[in-house]
């Protein structure tokens, strides 16, 4: 009987700390990457981001295994000219949704090791403010153009 | 008498001319509401478009060579992560509303702002990827920086110390159109949607009423 007790009382502690593990309540929609031609050496991949909780949050860095470096990136519209550059980390204010796409935010992937096929998965972890990480599964898919056509 | 007549015409027109050129103030004018001319004048120089030669796979190609057809043009380069194959794709979805008839009279050519990393190999197999009937293009920097002069194309490499990416090339991102005679006639914003692409296409195909047979 206290056995029985001390596993349920267990089960019910790794269960608290998965969720505090997964604290950031950030709830992640719709995830995928780019699929690229062939010799290309860099993709993207694309998400939306709620911050579920009251707190603001920040997506400070990403991993991955399919490419040599995984880098944060935005495009700001300048001069005519579109612009790309690195940001450190992309702001998810509390209660609110951020939407990772063609055109604007991305996480990058820069020297792929391996070609991106429709079809493939891309395992990104997603790191946030505090350190919590968060692993994303991205289909590879062949770029929709529903986000640009209004 | 008929003289005078003809001498009050000319001191009639004399004062309507100085009136012009002292008095008339063309932005007091009420234009209503204010239109595309607006946009137009902001233009210090408006691009005109012209011939031009650059390398592609199979050698040479010369704008030229392309009357009958309606052809785009559009600036980027192969790293190019997201604005690029953003529009290629939009381009691609375009031609593909196309009937083959018409797509054969239709020529895309994506021309590199980056040959330092751009080959003709490079950027033909990165074209050809999205549709068989976008050309890859390249040349030497001098050769690409006249065609971008040439159509108005805006691009700078930028150094990004702090990514991976070494450096990457701001550009503009329009597409060009040019019509069967080799006119720059239209230019398309960023992320124009396929069907508008197609629509301009149709349009200026159908503009040129062709002679029956005479793209291939």
């Amino acid at each position: 009987m206290p056995r029985y007790l001390t596993a349920l009382l267990a089960a019910a502690v790794l269960a608290t700390l998965s969720i505090a593990a997964q604290g950031v309540e950030i709830s992640i929609g719709d995830p995928y990457a780019r699929a690229v031609p062939p010799g290309q050496p860099n993709s993207a991949v694309f998400m939306s981001l709620e911050n579920r909780s009251g707190a603001d949050q920040a997506l400070v860095a990403a991993e991955s295994g399919v490419s040599e470096v995984v880098e944060l990136h935005t495009h700001v519209a300048e001069g005519g000219m579109m612009r790309m550059r690195r940001i450190e980390k992309i702001e998810l204010p509390a209660g609110q949704s951020v939407t990772l796409q063609p055109g604007g935010l991305h996480v990058m992937l820069i020297g792929l090791k391996q070609p991106l096929d429709v079809g493939d998965v891309v395992d990104v972890t997603l790191i946030f403010e505090g350190g919590t990480r968060l692993p994303v599964q991205a289909p590879v898919r062949r770029i929709e153009m529903r986000h640009m056509q209004h | 008498m008929a003289r005078k007549l003809l001498i009050t015409v000319i001191l009639i027109l004399a004062g309507l001319l100085a009136w012009l050129l002292f008095y008339w103030d063309p932005a007091a004018v009420e234009t209503g509401p204010a239109g595309s001319d607006h946009q137009r004048l902001e233009l210090a120089a408006p691009p005109a478009g012209g011939d031009f030669v650059l390398d592609s796979t199979s050698g040479p190609l010369d704008l030229a060579d392309l009357r009958g057809r309606v052809v785009l043009i559009y600036f980027g380069y192969t790293w190019c992560p997201d604005i690029c194959p953003t529009n290629l794709v939009l381009i691609a979805n375009a031609l593909r509303m196309l009937t083959p008839e018409e797509q054969e009279r239709v020529q895309v050519l994506f021309v590199s702002v980056d040959p330092e990393r751009d080959s003709t190999r490079r950027v033909a197999e990165y074209s050809g990827y999205f549709h068989p009937r976008i050309l890859g293009l390249t040349g030497t920097p001098e050769r690409i920086a006249e065609v971008a002069r040439l159509y108005g194309a805006a691009y700078r490499r930028t150094e990004l110390p702090d990514s991976a990416l070494g450096y990457v090339v701001d550009h503009s991102a329009y597409s060009y159109v040019v019509d069967p005679k080799g006119r720059l006639v239209r230019t398309l914003d960023h992320a124009t949607p396929s069907a508008e692409i197609a629509a301009v296409i149709r349009e200026q195909l159908g503009a040129a009423s062709p002679v029956r047979g005479s793209a291939r």
